[in-house]
């Protein structure tokens, strides 16, 4: 017997920013209305003016509104919304929030709890996805003594690295290459994990040397089906911060496609998954692929798979929420063209990328073939220090990956944004570097080989000679302008009395 | 008019006339300069044309062209009167305020510490991330606003550092 389809006549988005527009957008296309949801500092947001209804939810920490379990439901309940889409980042992984939403009967666009659940503790996710044969970085467990670390690391085989249980942020992490420097690697980590955290117990794992970040997209549906659409590369990052992605990898090959896909299908199965969801990996130089980690939402990075794939993802997350057959019925082998994306923060990259707030005063967004923006702001709109950087993502379509470099470089160099400082810069840099060209990128690229000096080349005399006349102009005029107000005018009666005058002569 | 801009350090001597003609540094220039919008400015120089976004905050003028961001200051005579009576031009002021609204983490240096150019003088912490703040100039840390832990507005002068005077 068919499954009943579920029925969802009004969605309300659970979050802000682009990711809240692109949802509203496939709602939008699908003729659904929608909700948005908004803070104190939101109140003049994008994603608000683009909703048919929008609630106000508490202050503008997102403690105070984003993450308000109870503020949302009742949201949905007061605007009659019964499906909620949480997008990405907020409670979009957060399994609790997607059993308290299906317990009050409203639909949940994304995966069941206890995928979420799973996939979110890092123990759990290792061992269900073992069970499928899915490959993990080789490594120890936590709690060993000295003695049988330094057996595992020879088993594991060298260079190795040393990490904290309780780490975070490079503390009490070492690398080790020559088995005669584990002992007193393992001794100074010990002692650096002890005093930053108060623990002193590591782990060993292998180290893997120039690795790339690829991860594979997954669509399962509720009819038994589960499908991937193909890989992103996502190894151009800054403190493990993505900032560009393309599809499909350079470094990829059809043979390595399909056993990685395979791989991923295996991993979400090993959680019954259903909706969209990625699987991460760590892929060494010698094309060993190792399971990360499963993104149990929609991916900040989707837009470059739909577009060589063709699938809107945000349309068939309603679909499979709706228990109806997702649209593509088999895996995605070969993409068709390339896409990149880039992501435009507020950060300023000859400042270390110091994040930046203010008013965006002018914005001037690229068109033309082959270009799509996903943003969230507009001229005239905050960017304020509640929420993260990102004001929006340029994505570009190429037939070859050259192609939607050049057309990047060109997006890049149309997309104008005055009042707060941003990444562009940084982009252009990146798409001028012989290594990302080359596809030669791994996850260490951007930190340890990139500088914003080698590929810029000093403005020009000229260039700074035209810009200080600019300025000048621009001065000038504004002052003579000023100087206009306080000048008595030519006649000392107003114009619109000598209309009136004039008027009432006529009559 | 007579104006002195101020880029990079580097100063130009820009005079305009009545009938709006160009001088830089005492050559005539040829450009048309036509304001598109508020801020936007199409600039046509020796059949170059480019377009200029300017804006204007707290005395400094910001112009994005070709990709690039140049910061300037545009004086007057009277302001460059005034400039030379302060002790000289072109040099930085050395307040750092906060770019952001944030919490002070640590001011890792004190008053009447000696710091250089590029010193981090104040850790920062906003959008989730601690920011180093360095100072502009060499010289004295002259006054310690803030201290950790304290929560600061965006423009509010955390630390000042007084530069040496020239003998």
């Amino acid at each position: 017997m068919p499954e009943q389809p579920t029925k969802i006549n009004k969605v309300l988005v659970a979050n802000r920013g682009e990711i809240a527009i692109r949802v509203i957008r496939a709602c939008r296309d699908l003729g659904i209305p929608t909700v948005a949801v908004y803070s104190d500092a939101d109140r003049t947001a994008l994603h608000v003016r683009y909703a048919d209804e929008a609630v106000y939810i508490g202050g503008p920490r997102p403690a105070e509104s984003y993450l308000r379990k109870d503020q949302l439901i009742m949201a949905a309940r007061q605007t009659g919304a019964d499906a909620i889409h949480p997008g990405y980042g907020f409670l979009s992984e957060n399994a609790d929030f997607a059993q308290q939403v299906m317990d009050e009967g409203l639909v949940w666009i994304g995966p069941p709890p206890n995928a979420i659940a799973t996939m979110g503790d890092k123990q759990a996710a290792r061992t269900a996805v073992t069970r499928n044969g899915v490959p993990l970085i080789p490594g120890t467990e936590a709690g060993l003594r000295d003695e049988d670390l330094i057996g595992a690391a020879e088993q594991i085989g060298f260079p190795v690295l040393i990490k904290a249980v309780a780490g975070g942020g490079g503390k009490g992490m070492r690398a080790v290459h020559d088995p005669k420097d584990f002992a007193e690697a393992l001794a100074t980590a010990r002692r650096e994990a002890e005093s930053a955290f108060g623990n002193g117990d590591v782990y060993v794992e292998k180290l893997l040397i120039g690795a790339r970040h690829i991860e594979f997209q997954i669509l399962a549906d509720t009819h038994g089906k589960t499908i991937h659409l193909g890989e992103r590369e996502c190894s151009i990052q800054r403190r493990h911060q993505k900032l560009v992605e393309e599809a499909p990898s350079p470094f990829m090959d059809p043979d390595l496609r399909e056993r990685m896909g395979k791989m991923a299908i295996a991993a979400a199965e090993a959680v019954d998954y259903v909706n969209a969801g990625t699987i991460e990996c760590m892929v060494d130089r010698d094309k060993n692929f190792y399971f990360l980690e499963m993104n149990t939402r929609l991916q900040v990075e989707h837009p470059v798979t739909e577009l060589v794939t063709g699938v809107d993802l945000a349309k068939e997350q309603i679909r499979i929420a709706r228990g109806r057959p997702m649209t593509p019925q088999q895996s995605i082998m070969e993409p068709r063209g390339w896409a990149i994306e880039c992501r435009i923060n507020a950060e300023d990259p000859y400042a270390n990328f110091m994040p930046s707030t203010g008013k965006i005063s002018t914005l001037i967004t690229p068109t033309g073939p082959g270009v799509r923006v996903d943003s969230g702001v507009y001229p005239g709109s905050e960017i304020t220090p509640y929420y993260d950087s990102m004001i929006s993502k340029l994505i570009t379509w190429g037939e070859t990956r050259s192609e939607a470099m050049l057309r990047m470089r060109r997006a890049l160099s149309e997309y104008t944004i005055m009042g707060v400082k941003h990444n562009i810069p940084f982009h252009i840099n990146l798409m001028n570097s012989f290594s990302f060209i080359a596809g030669q990128i791994d996850t260490n690229f951007v930190e340890q080989r990139f500088s914003m000096d080698t590929y810029e080349n000093d403005p020009t005399q000229k260039d700074l000679e035209t810009a200080a006349i600019a300025a000048t102009l621009y001065a000038h005029r504004k002052r003579q302008l000023a100087a206009q107000v306080v000048a008595p005018a030519e006649r000392d009666t107003s114009n619109w009395k000598w209309i009136g005058r004039w008027e009432r002569m006529q009559r | 008019m007579k104006y002195v801009t101020i880029l990079n350090g580097e100063q130009y001597e820009v005079e305009i006339d009545k009938e709006g003609r160009i001088l830089l540094n005492g050559e005539p220039r040829e450009v048309d300069f036509l304001a598109l919008g508020p801020s936007l400015y199409s600039v046509i120089t020796d059949n170059l044309s480019l377009q200029a976004v300017i804006e204007e905050e707290r005395g400094e003028v910001s112009v994005l062209m070709g990709g690039r961001l140049y910061e300037m200051q545009v004086l007057d005579e009277r302001a460059l009167m005034m400039a030379q009576r302060r002790g000289g031009l072109g040099g930085g002021s050395g307040e750092i305020t906060a770019p952001m609204p944030g919490l002070v983490v640590a001011v890792p240096v004190e008053t009447g510490q000696e710091v250089i150019q590029g010193q981090t003088v104040v850790i920062l912490e906003s959008m989730k991330m601690q920011n180093e703040l360095k100072s502009p100039v060499d010289g004295v840390v002259d006054m310690i606003n803030v201290s950790a832990g304290q929560s600061v507005d965006k423009n509010a002068v955390l630390v000042v550092v007084t530069p040496p005077s020239e003998d």
